[in-house]
């Protein structure tokens, strides 16, 4: 938010209360915006403004695919083309069809007029598309387009995204010089009409460009943070951050991927429409490919995914352009005559602008890579008192968690595997494989590294696509669902290796993982009416109800960003954002890897307690210790086969499954442990 | 906002100081001083270009200074960039905030430029609006000044969009009467650089070669960043056309020209006046450019000395040969400084008005001939005049006047 | 000319074409399958290359096509100008990344990706600002030799492109193989890390990547020149680009992929060309492109190293 510009701006003003700050600097800058043509009346500076205020736009709409969704889009101006063609082919000369009583509708609405022809024997259509009409229009169209560019990419890895899009960003203007009947190629659309407002054209005075520029900047920056801060952005960072934890936490990365073109793009037909209802003219030169690399550096300049930052990047940028550089190159001429340097006095900059963005765009990457305003908010740091509190372990009696599982342990079966396979290549990965998990009970799954366990776990989860045979959850087929609708029906995981959203916060981690509970769609988004505040809210203390599970281990680190957090913290935070989705089942691939012995106890207990509510758990583990506490029924893979199930006891006893782990010459002395004890835990072969 | 404009006041003020200290100008101080504005594309990939055309203008302008052309006035010259990094190149939206700080600028009372149509398009209802005359040394899109565009165009009224240019209307056609009267050509094959020139150029063009009856083979369109043409002209090769036909700048015509030597050497090559100039002969270089023919929007005047005294003391100020748009462009402002001139004479105030309605009544002797205007601010003089590119060893290969060899007139449409 | 003349014409000038966009296109694919970044300042490694090997054809003193040499003294000569050229070219390559990229290595996300774009933007505009934009005509001093193959024509030049690119790419393809350093390149596009724990100097292998794939594009830059016998500021966009295309199609960061990538792309700008417009190469190549790539995401031939996680 404002925190960034107010932060610096307010640094002289200390005295004003903290709540006041973020509203008095936006009053301000409003102000300012708003007062600029009145006090400084130039024309062509209003102008410059207006230009700088759409590519801000451009900007913001750039920021969304790139910044909040993390697709790299380096044929942005397509859209901008788009729009703007679409706006200046329907509402000037360039097309004349004949007129015919099919366009009386049309003109009744006012979206065309009767003209006579050229020719002089007939009438031709002449289209006049309110400016404001197409305001919406075009942005509508534009996201049309922009899905049919996104869809073909979604597959893709971020650096082919990156190369395709380049693509569609060429192929735009070449289409648009070539099919010269439409846009009248390269010489460019003639006689764009002016916005009107009530029968009043702006015609070509800047001014009222210019509130209508602000304007948009003010919608689409609303608009940004909205989203940002919803449901909808959490969706879209995630996807950003951990693609494969998105879709296993409920985001449907199909969906938010193209709602992310989508919305982008509109932002960018909406620029169209107004860059080109202002110049009256477009020719295809005006869409390249420096265009989008253009926008791109803005928002690199300014902070990738942080709203005010794209916009103060685009302002400089543009402005650098078309104000600074010519007085700059004044100012060190006077300088050079003043000093006798020939040199200095002769010496033009604007040649060189191109060369100067080179220096900004690298020096920017080495020293500043978060930008002039970051998207990240500086982390308050854990008061001495909330960092040496006593660590209160989670427990039963603290439990809150109503509403999770409620499973009661009816015999029922949760989850039923069977004959299951899996291949890769030649390698069978998991063949044929049986397994159930009772209704509110444990079951673990052990077996050496490389016995298919993962695999198995990525196999009901959705991440893997590939498998024969049957998974029901609750009756219900599920093996070869996408995953984000496996989670929806209640299956919730977390990943060996951790995959969490490093660069959001814990409560974010935790709303993400609500993401299929919640139903904000875009429009609420935006618009936050009472229902979806009401949400947001329930979402924010479910979250927090989840993390007391942990005692106070995650509490005081809600506002933190999990890149920064202990090990064990970040498994917790990968547990909460799993329950935090209300599964019916949690998969848990070793959850206590990585942990110190009384870490290991303390999560094995709450885990214990997680069940005793009456949620299922399978558990992928290597400890015994643990497996023991807390399994009912384990299982034990090798080789992708099951070997042997049964009590944590029985399969201790089980001498394939000894050798399976040991080896032949280690069975004795395994045999010899007292059954059922942690004291020995069976080596972790999965580390 | 106000340190930015004292300082360009400032600036001004030093400006004028400096030229006087160091003698540039023997005028008084009481001199006013009266601005042209000037918008080129001095950012990008045509900044060279441009660099001559303001070169142009600037040997115009020294030279009205030095000679006192108009007594009691001196003249200065805005330069304002449409160039941006954003576009890459020359950017319709700057164009047009350039227009606006001429309009607003009160010294400025004619305008030089642009040198892209795409850029006047933008620009021309802003100067209308304003009252303000520009002379475009290059911009040959027709639709700016035909008069079907004029509400858009010139809504205040008067036209205010010159050439000393021009139009793609009769440069293109005129030479395809030429090849179709006089070199008798039945084929043709036509090409273009992608650029509104270009396009604008080949496509009048083809349209009057099709009304002569000569069969155009195919029409196709080079990428001007692109290197290799082998694929087109290979083509070209198999259809084996009379002619080729080339509308476009020597950017992609340099290449055309070395590639189509090595494909098609035996075919008759034409272009108009984007392969006129010392750089597509330095650049292609002999004897791939032999035998080009190239046309220029201008009758050539044989017994004046005027354009080879011009280019030797372009040569000798700049250190580089004037391009052909140099010279329109001190044409131009040879135009507006003697509009300045009559205006002043009269008595009557030297205003923005005045001064386009002295230009719209213009009859001045210039490099190209004498230059008037037509009512929409065209050319009244539409003489396409053809060169054919001929190795002449005796002089520098990128002697323009001694490399072109003038051959007629191109019967006009 | 007879279909056929034609066809093997334009198959001569799309095999052309793609060697010069298949030597480019291995100093992606080299970078990349190291990093993981796709370098667009390599396009313009290419543009200074040619320039350069123009001023070391300029030192022999040569200026236009007007001086033909023969025999030994071309074969010095081009041996010459090819070896400073790529020399220098190279060390530009590992300038950019010891400067401008190496502090980047570890930062996630786009960072690296767009200082690379930066870095094309400062090269571009030096050789602009320093020797303008004219298209150079180029020092040539190989000589006009035609060779006929039924209706086709087949030029020396082109010749000594295919040679020059088999032989470079052929080198590469050794040395990544075979060598001590080409194996720890290997090593590490399949794991940088393990790569280092295993005592591989990572930064070295890095280095010797942009060294490497610098070097061929100043190769290429110079065959450019030679092939057009022109050079300009500009020429590293639109062959930079298909290059990098090629190398996507061919499945980035497999060397022979980039090969055959280029050769693809090249004759689909020859026959798109012939049979459809040069006004719609880039849409056609562009289109194919998204094609491959919608039903074959990882490119023609796979990548050679496995994704990164």
């Amino acid at each position: 938010m404002t925190n960034g510009v107010t932060a610096t701006l307010a640094r002289p003003f200390e005295h004003i209360p903290d709540a006041w700050r973020q509203p008095l600097g936006l009053t301000l800058l409003i102000a300012a915006a708003v007062l600029f043509p009145l006090v400084h009346t130039n024309d062509a500076d209003i102008d410059s403004m207006a230009n700088a205020a759409a590519y801000a736009v451009l900007a913001l709409g750039l920021n969304i695919v790139v910044g909040f969704a993390g697709l790299l889009d380096l044929g942005y101006a397509a859209f901008f083309a788009i729009g703007a063609y679409t706006y200046g082919i329907l509402s000037s000369f360039q097309l004349q069809p004949e007129w015919s009583s099919f366009w009386e509708p049309f003109r009744i609405l006012g979206l065309v007029h009767k003209m006579a022809a050229d020719t002089g024997d007939g009438s031709v259509v002449r289209f006049t598309l309110s400016f404001w009409l197409a305001l919406p229009l075009c942005a509508g169209f534009a996201a049309f387009w922009g899905v049919m560019f996104g869809a073909p990419t979604l597959r893709l890895r971020g650096d082919y995204l990156a190369i395709v899009t380049l693509g569609f960003g060429e192929i735009v203007p070449i289409v648009v010089r070539n099919w010269s009947d439409l846009t009248n190629g390269a010489a460019g659309l003639n006689g764009v009409s002016a916005p009107k407002l009530f029968g009043w054209s702006f015609g070509v005075n800047s001014t009222p460009y210019y509130y209508v520029a602000i304007a948009l900047v003010a919608l689409l920056i609303f608009i940004s943070i909205r989203l940002r801060d919803s449901r909808i952005g959490r969706a879209w960072m995630a996807i950003r951050e951990d693609e494969i934890a998105a879709g296993a936490m409920g985001v449907n990365r199909t969906k938010f991927k193209l709602l992310a073109f989508a919305i982008g793009a509109a932002f960018g037909g909406m620029t169209g429409v107004f860059y080109v209802a202002k110049l009256q003219t477009a020719t295809p030169e005006m869409f390249g490919f420096p265009v989008s690399v253009m926008i791109l550096v803005m928002i690199v300049f300014g902070g990738i995914g942080s709203v005010w930052g794209v916009v103060l990047g685009a302002f400089i940028l543009q402005l650098l352009q078309s104000w600074w550089l010519e007085d700059l190159t004044g100012w060190l001429n006077v300088l050079g005559r003043a000093v006798h340097s020939d040199w200095l006095a002769h010496i033009d900059l604007v040649p060189s602008i191109e060369l100067i963005f080179g220096f900004i765009l690298v020096g920017m990457m080495l020293f500043r890579r978060q930008g002039l305003i970051p998207a990240t908010r500086p982390q308050t740091a854990l008061s001495f008192d909330q960092q040496h509190a006593e660590i209160r372990r989670g427990g039963f009696n603290d439990l809150k968690l109503q509403g999770l599982g409620g499973d009661v342990r009816t015999g029922a079966l949760a989850l039923e595997i069977k004959g299951v396979t899996v291949k890769f290549g030649g390698l069978t990965a998991l063949n044929n494989v049986d397994l159930v998990v009772p209704n509110g009970g444990v079951v673990a799954v052990i077996g050496p590294n490389g016995s298919g366990k993962s695999t198995l776990f990525n196999l009901v989860t959705g991440l893997l696509d590939v498998g024969d045979g049957s998974i029901r959850f609750h009756g219900e087929e599920i093996l070869g669902l996408p995953p984000h609708e496996i989670l929806t029906k209640g299956i919730a995981r977390t990943f060996q290796n951790l995959r969490l959203f490093p660069n959001l916060t814990v409560m974010e981690n935790a709303l993400i993982g609500q993401h299929a509970r919640l139903t904000t769609g875009v429009l609420q988004a935006i618009l936050r009416p009472p229902s979806t505040r009401a949400e947001e809210a329930a979402a924010r203390v479910w979250a927090m109800e989840v993390f007391a599970i942990f005692g106070n281990r995650l509490t005081p680190r809600v506002g933190q960003m999990v890149a920064g957090l202990s090990y064990a913290n970040r498994r917790r935070i990968e547990i909460a954002r799993a329950l935090a989705s209300r599964p019916r089942i949690l998969l848990l691939d070793e959850p206590t890897a990585g942990m110190n012995p009384a870490e290991t106890l303390e999560l094995a207990e709450q885990i214990k307690s997680l069940n005793m509510l009456g949620l299922t758990v399978l558990l992928i583990e290597h400890k015994l210790d643990v497996v023991t506490t807390l399994a009912d029924t384990v299982y034990v893979l090798d080789h992708g086969e099951v070997i042997a199930q049964g009590t944590p006891a029985e399969v201790r006893r089980d001498e394939e499954v000894l050798r399976a782990y040991l080896g032949r010459n280690a069975q004795a002395a395994a045999g010899m442990a007292p059954a059922g004890m942690a004291s020995v835990p069976l080596p972790t072969l999965g580390q | 906002m106000i340190t930015r404009r004292a300082a360009a006041r400032l600036l001004a003020g030093t400006t004028a100081t400096a030229a006087l200290g160091a003698g540039l100008s023997p005028v008084l101080a009481a001199d006013k001083v009266i601005k042209i504005g000037a918008d080129l594309s001095l950012t990008g990939a045509d900044a060279e270009g441009a660099t001559r055309v303001k070169d142009g203008i600037i040997m115009a302008v020294d030279a009205a200074n030095q000679g006192n052309a108009v007594p009691g006035y001196t003249f200065e010259l805005l330069t304002l960039d449409d160039g941006t990094a954003t576009a890459g190149q020359y950017d319709p939206a700057q164009a047009a905030t350039n227009a606006r700080k001429m309009v607003s600028d009160q010294d400025v009372v004619a305008a030089i430029g642009p040198q892209m149509s795409g850029a006047g398009k933008a620009m021309a209802p802003i100067l209308s609006q304003g009252d303000l005359a520009t002379i475009t040394p290059s911009s040959t899109n027709p639709d700016i000044t035909n008069p079907k565009f004029a509400e858009q165009y010139r809504p205040a009224g008067k036209p205010i969009y010159f050439r000393t240019v021009t139009t793609d209307a009769f440069q293109g056609p005129n030479m395809a009467n030429y090849m179709a009267e006089k070199l008798n050509i039945k084929s043709v094959y036509v090409l273009d650089d992608s650029g509104a020139y270009g396009v604008g150029l080949a496509d009048a063009y083809q349209a009057q070669i099709e009304k002569k009856g000569v069969k155009v083979l195919g029409r196709d369109r080079l990428d001007p960043k692109a290197a290799d043409y082998m694929t087109v002209l290979t083509k070209i090769k198999a259809l084996n056309p009379e002619a080729l036909y080339y509308g476009g700048v020597g950017q992609a015509g340099i290449k055309l020209a070395k590639q189509a030597y090595d494909i098609i050497p035996n075919t008759i090559k034409a272009g108009g006046d984007g392969v006129y100039g010392a750089s597509f002969l330095i650049g292609t270089g002999f004897p791939a450019a032999d035998g080009w023919y190239a046309t220029i929007a201008s009758p050539h005047l044989t017994a004046d000395t005027k354009a080879a005294n011009f280019v030797k003391a372009f040569t000798d100020r700049f250190g580089v040969a004037p391009e052909d748009y140099s010279i329109t462009a001190y044409d131009a402002a040879l135009v507006i400084i003697d509009a300045v001139k009559r205006v002043a004479a009269s008595g009557k105030p030297v205003t923005r008005s005045a001064v386009r309605d002295a230009i719209q009544t213009a009859k001045v002797p210039t490099i190209q001939g004498i230059v008037s205007f037509d009512a929409n601010g065209d050319l009244a003089d539409r003489t396409v005049s053809v060169f054919q590119i001929k190795k002449d060893t005796s002089a520098k290969l990128d002697d323009i006047s001694a490399q072109y060899h003038y051959i007629d007139v191109a019967p006009q449409v | 000319m007879t279909l056929f003349d034609l066809l093997l014409q334009q198959t001569i000038n799309g095999l052309s074409l793609g060697a010069m966009y298949a030597l480019l296109a291995l100093g992606f694919t080299l970078v990349y399958g190291i990093l993981e970044l796709i370098n667009f300042s390599h396009f313009n490694v290419f543009m200074v290359g040619s320039f350069i090997a123009m001023g070391v054809l300029q030192l022999f003193g040569l200026t236009g096509q007007d001086v033909i040499l023969t025999g030994l003294p071309l074969v010095g000569v081009l041996l010459v100008t090819f070896a400073v050229t790529m020399v220098s070219s190279g060390a530009i390559g590992v300038a950019i990344e010891r400067l401008s990229l190496r502090p980047l290595r570890n930062v996630k996300g786009p960072a690296a990706m767009i200082t690379t774009i930066g870095v094309s933007y400062i090269l571009f505009n030096i050789i602009l600002l320093v020797c303008g934009a004219e298209a150079k005509n180029y020092p040539n001093p190989m000589p006009t030799v035609r060779y006929h193959i039924a209706g086709a024509v087949l030029d020396l030049r082109v010749v000594l492109i295919w040679i020059v690119a088999l032989v470079l790419m052929g080198g590469l393809y050794l040395f990544v193989q075979k060598s001590r350093i080409g194996k720890a390149m290997r090593a590490t596009a399949q794991d940088a890390e393990a790569a280092r724990m295993m005592g591989v100097d990572v930064d070295r292998v890095v280095m010797m990547a942009f060294f490497l794939g610098s070097a061929l594009a100043g190769a290429g830059g110079l065959i450019f020149g030679l092939y057009y016998n022109f050079t300009s500021f500009i020429i590293g966009f639109t062959a930079g680009l298909r290059a990098f295309t090629a190398a996507v199609l061919g499945g980035i960061g497999n060397v022979p992929g980039a090969m055959v990538g280029g050769v693809i792309i090249g004759m689909i700008e020859a026959m798109g060309g012939q049979f459809i417009a040069t006004a719609w190469t880039d849409v056609i190549i562009f289109s194919i492109l998204v094609l491959v790539l919608v039903f074959k995401p990882a490119g023609l031939f796979g990548r050679m190293a496995p994704t990164k996680s």
